[in-house]
């Protein structure tokens, strides 16, 4: 209360002499009056930090081509968990024409929710007949694209995990194909034998 | 005297202008009002748009000052419009899937491993999860080098992670604190397996008839009554001895042998019983 009124009391005289200052500058005056407008409120011991911030030279990101093999991906399931139905149908929504426009073929399903229930008693001491039941709902909704390479799959997942709305989660599971090692091909034994033999001779 | 607001700044205050929304066109370009996730400002969105349950004989509040529909997570920076021009300039960074390899069958071939991994995002204290770091390996002996006696060695080193229906080994790790070490590991673990299998250890050569996996042909009591039967018919009908060769060359043996075989690996069924008995009619002439 005490710091309510010192500021209040502060900012008035402040105020007074802003009022000078702007019949002598009218170039600046302009932005000092914005300056003071916007920190009507914020504490004054901070004024001094106080700056507008230009937007940097945003670069856009360069397409860089390398040789080494892209990763190949026969499945990805992306399971969609919320406490909300229409905020996953308009998640859905939104996925699944970011994979049509990208050429990926997609799927959905929903999964049968889940209520986690709890019941705790009402009052903080005695009356035990008296309780409150509370209940968690999660609904869930499973997309599922076939046949992805990589560079798509990093693509679609960082553009659809970047616009994740708050309070929904989402677990992605990916299946990725890879060739036989090298080592398994052949086994080791007659090799070894080999070497053994001609080591020998 | 204390004000809420003194009479300086009441008079100084500027008026509230009308909305933005009544200066705006109908063919505006929306991704430039909500170009990205930003709470839902209803002096901007030109929709008349009512949340919230109602009092008697009422109707849901009005967007002006409406918490509900503050809180609840809004998808206005992701009009299908806006969602086609993100696409346009994400297409650049995509790679198209190579077109050889377009059925299940082609994949398998090629890439007989499979890889599973598990992210997960969710809001919480911590963006890390710890089932995050398990990695499942999926393989087809099949596809493997392997010959028979490896086979039935790799499927009793493995013991549960085989399964016969489909012919699947799965090996999931999680032994490890990253998601590489534990690739990596599925991947020694599984090199292991193929090597060990291929060798034959001494002592298995003292393997038994008890120990054996399936029913073998070779030296079996089933053989041998065979033998026995058809070199008495042979010894009564020719007069000469006859060589298990030459009567188990013939076509009712080798028929027969199949019925056995399948009879002791596969179970008993009522189509098998009867080709067991006809194996047996055709094979004492019988039929």
């Amino acid at each position: 209360m005490a710091a309510r009124a010192a500021s209040g009391a502060v900012s008035r005289r402040l105020w007074q002499g802003l009022g000078n200052l702007s019949t002598s500058n009218s170039k600046s005056s302009t932005t000092k009056n914005a300056v003071f407008l916007l920190s009507t409120g914020v504490k004054w011991a901070q004024f001094s930090h106080l700056h507008i911030d230009f937007p940097k030279e945003v670069t856009k990101p360069a397409i860089t081509v390398s040789d080494e093999p892209d990763t190949l991906y026969k499945r990805l399931s992306i399971l969609v968990k919320a406490h909300d139905k229409a905020v996953l149908d308009s998640y859905e929504f939104f996925a699944v024409l970011a994979a049509k426009e990208l050429g990926i073929s997609i799927k959905v399903h929903e999964p049968p929710r889940k209520i986690e229930r709890l019941t705790l008693l009402k009052s903080v001491h005695i009356f035990k007949k008296h309780r409150v039941q509370y209940e968690m709902r999660t609904l869930y909704r499973c997309l599922e694209l076939e046949r992805l390479t990589g560079c798509t799959a990093n693509v679609y997942l960082e553009y659809i995990q970047r616009n994740l709305p708050e309070g929904v989660a989402m677990e992605v599971t990916k299946t990725q194909l890879q060739p036989l090692p090298e080592h398994i091909r052949e086994p080791i034994w007659e090799k070894e034998v080999k070497d053994k033999e001609e080591s020998k001779a | 005297a204390t004000e809420r607001t003194p009479r300086n700044e009441r008079q100084m205050r500027r008026k509230a202008l009308p909305p933005r929304t009544e200066k705006m066109a109908v063919d505006q370009d929306w991704a430039s009002v909500y170009p990205v996730a930003a709470p839902f400002k209803p002096s901007a969105v030109p929709l008349p748009v009512r949340m919230g349950y109602p009092v008697k004989k009422g109707v849901p509040l009005a967007k002006e000052g409406n918490l509900e529909l503050l809180k609840i997570p809004n998808f206005l920076h992701l009009t299908p419009v806006a969602i086609k021009r993100h696409c346009e300039a994400l297409k650049d960074f995509c790679t198209e899937w190579p077109a050889a390899l377009d059925s299940d069958e082609k994949c398998e071939k090629h890439f007989p491993i499979e890889i599973d991994t598990a992210d997960y995002i969710s809001s919480g204290p911590s963006v890390r999860n710890p089932k995050a770091r398990v990695v499942t390996l999926r393989v087809k002996l099949s596809s493997l080098n392997l010959d028979d006696h490896a086979k039935k060695k790799l499927i009793k080193l493995v013991g549960e992670r085989y399964c016969k229906a489909t012919d699947e080994l799965t090996l999931r790790t999680d032994r490890c604190p990253l998601r590489r070490q534990n690739y990596d590991y599925a991947v020694y673990l599984l090199t292991v397996l193929f090597h060990e299998s291929w060798k034959t250890e001494d002592w298995e050569k003292s393997k038994t008839r008890a120990d054996m996996d399936e029913h073998v042909w070779e030296n079996s009591s089933s053989e041998k009554n065979l033998l026995r039967t058809l070199g008495r018919i042979w010894a009564t009908e020719e007069g000469t001895e006859a060589s298990p060769g030459h009567l188990l060359g013939t076509e009712e043996a080798a028929q027969y042998r199949e019925c056995v075989m399948h009879l002791k690996n596969q179970g008993e069924d009522d189509a098998a019983l009867a080709r067991y008995k006809d194996a047996v009619k055709r094979l004492l002439h019988v039929a």
